[in-house]
């Protein structure tokens, strides 16, 4: 039985006839449409993993040792393993300012793989249980107890672990052995990636394991600010008050990697216009191409009753195949790129914080509408001058 | 009553700095079931008088009516409608599409018509014209797998196809044998005599222009009765 002949069936036989040039255009449209999910994918990552750790916090201000903002900051939000001190007598004095409604604070102390301990290179958080406010939430739901002294839990993506859900087995750490009891929930922020026990332990591992902290010394305050207190005034009254201190309102936390981002951020959306404008060129170069080597044929299917329209949804489905094609393969492989270990960034690396499956698949569907436009854009000239082809004039050329 | 009326028609194309004059002050009247031929030496206008009548190109001068309606005052797809529906046009070079076989190159027109035919009518009447072109066993075949004659013969076909009013055929026998040549002409004439399908013939052979129930002559760009 013969096949009808319709507008769409001749635009996808037309794109078999030249299989190379169809797919020099879809791949130039993939990568494009690829490093835009990689681009978007990675900004929104990064933003929304420093938004989820400020927030899952559950603090209004992070009081670090003067100078030591940036350190904190790294832990916190990039996960990284850094140690640095202060006073415990700090935590009365920022108690006392006026605004400040509760306080805790935590020790961090770093592992290194083969040095001191057992374990690899991880964050071991020591913390007071009674005030704490910030890993409690997380532990009651977990454990539904506090830890006892010699217990420890760890992070669910903690070096420690890897996914291991461990519980019940015993790691040595600065020379004491710890008992695992649990393994956290993700959470998506930093606590994922440390081993938390109780700050009973500290004198302990200050003893045996020899860590680099001294005793009464303690590496960062979370306050809470009473209601009606502005963050930022609380903040700037402790900064005024206690010069061995930096207070940072938690809205300020990562600022300076939101700032690197927003540069990381200007330097894709630069090359991405780059990148979109030699695809349109791209397209605009092969449908010119198309155009003159099918000029005698659009000229006979005007001549039989093709109307301008027919003409332009012939082009324009061809355009769309090759466009939506591209940028479907683009979009997936822009995700998968997006969501493996990206080794090249250290800020990538460290971030814990996945996309939901609706930001993943908007960032793949704005990459596939944007691909696909590109490509219609370019081949648009084309097309318009195609479609007025006058019959007669490409059919006298003959 | 008037199937195709020309008024004055001329068609200049521009030629490097000067101009070229193909039709010059052509004015006729067919009427509708006439069998009209029209002879002339290459170079002499007729192809570009037919593709004017059969609403390719826009005259420079005069107008085209096609049953009192002025051709080109009609907006594109109007036009287009015109040549998918009322006009049938057999052009002097092959004109398949390769990517097709014969009989959805027959059925081609039938895409661009509205309403459409159903697609079972549509395949009838190609297997049927095709039959009548003498290529009823090679409805599947590719045009690279038809000889040339073979492939005047489905353009042929596929030129019937809407039942046009008017068919405006150039040269339709060119590269024909004897035999085909003298098929295609019966056919024509058969069509002419039973529908009543007016035809406007453009040939350089002396014989077939002469079966015409009315001739032409071509020269220079004008239009002179025979």
């Amino acid at each position: 039985m013969a096949r009808a002949f319709t507008v769409s069936s001749h635009a996808v036989r037309n794109l078999k006839r030249r299989p190379a040039r169809t797919l020099i255009l879809m791949t130039a449209i993939g990568l494009l449409v690829s490093t835009l999910v990689v681009a978007v994918s990675f900004v929104r990552r990064v933003e929304s993993s420093i938004r989820a750790t400020t927030d899952r916090l559950g603090a209004d201000l992070i009081i670090v040792p003067t100078g030591s903002r940036g350190a904190a900051e790294d832990v916190l939000v990039e996960n990284r393993v850094k140690t640095f001190y202060m006073d415990r007598a700090l935590i009365d004095r920022v108690r006392r300012v006026r605004g400040v409604d509760r306080v805790t604070a935590q020790t961090y102390l770093a592992t290194v793989g083969g040095a001191c301990c057992d374990v690899p290179d991880t964050m071991v958080v020591a913390f007071d249980q009674a005030s704490d406010f910030v890993i409690r939430p997380w532990l009651n739901e977990k454990l539904g107890r506090p830890l006892r002294k010699g217990e420890a839990i760890v992070g669910s993506e903690s070096a420690l672990n890897i996914g291991l859900g461990l519980t019940d087995m015993d790691a040595v750490l600065f020379g004491n052995t710890f008992r695992m009891v649990g393994v956290l929930d993700k959470t998506g922020t930093a606590l994922d990636t440390a081993v938390f026990l109780d700050e009973s332990n500290i004198d302990d591992l200050i003893r045996k394991g020899k860590p680099n902290v001294g005793p009464g010394s303690i590496s960062i305050v979370f306050a809470k600010v009473e209601k009606g207190y502005d963050p930022r005034e609380v903040a700037g009254r402790i900064d005024d008050s206690i010069v061995e201190v930096d207070a940072v309102p938690r809205r300020d936390v990562g600022k300076k990697v939101l700032a690197a981002l927003g540069d990381i951020n200007r330097i894709f959306v630069a090359f991405i216009l780059v990148a979109s404008l030699l695809a349109a060129s791209l397209a605009w170069a092969v449908f010119s191409g198309i155009a003159n080597e099918r000029a005698r044929e659009v000229g006979i299917l005007r001549a039989i009753g093709a109307k301008e329209s027919h003409v332009t949804r012939l082009f324009l489905l061809e355009v769309i195949v090759v466009g939506a094609i591209g940028s479907v393969v683009g979009a997936l492989f822009g995700s998968a790129l997006a969501f493996a270990p990206a080794r090249g960034f250290l800020v990538a690396t460290n971030v814990t914080t996945s996309l939901s499956a609706g930001e993943r698949i908007g960032i793949a569907v704005v990459g596939l509408a944007i691909g696909t436009g590109i490509c219609v854009l370019g081949a648009l000239l084309p097309i318009r001058r195609t479609r007025r082809i006058e019959p007669f004039r490409v059919l006298k050329e003959d | 009553m008037a199937c195709l009326v020309a008024e004055g028609l001329g068609k200049r194309f521009a030629v490097g700095g000067g101009g070229l004059r193909a039709v010059e002050d052509v004015s006729f009247t067919i009427e509708s079931g006439e069998f009209v031929s029209i002879v002339g030496h290459s170079g002499s206008g007729k192809t570009t008088l037919l593709s004017i009548l059969g609403g390719m190109a826009r005259p420079s001068s005069g107008r085209v009516l096609f049953e009192g309606a002025d051709l080109y005052s009609l907006d594109s797809d109007a036009l287009s409608e015109y040549r998918c529906e009322k006009v049938g046009f057999v052009f002097q070079f092959a004109s398949l599409f390769a990517v097709l076989t014969a009989k959805e190159n027959v059925m081609l027109p039938v895409t661009f018509r509205s309403p459409a035919l159903p697609p079972g009518r549509a395949e009838e009447r190609a297997s049927e014209l095709l039959g009548l072109v003498g290529l009823g066993d090679r409805a599947e075949a590719y045009p690279s797998q038809l000889s040339g004659g073979q492939q005047r013969r489905v353009a042929i076909a596929r030129a019937f196809m809407n039942a046009p009013a008017v068919v405006l055929a150039d040269e339709p026998t060119g590269d024909l044998d004897e035999q085909t040549e003298e098929d295609v002409m019966r056919l024509f004439l058969k069509m002419n005599e039973e529908s009543g399908t007016t035809f406007l013939m453009v040939t350089h052979n002396a014989d077939l222009a002469g079966r015409a129930g009315r001739r032409m002559r071509m020269q220079d760009g004008s239009l002179h009765e025979l």
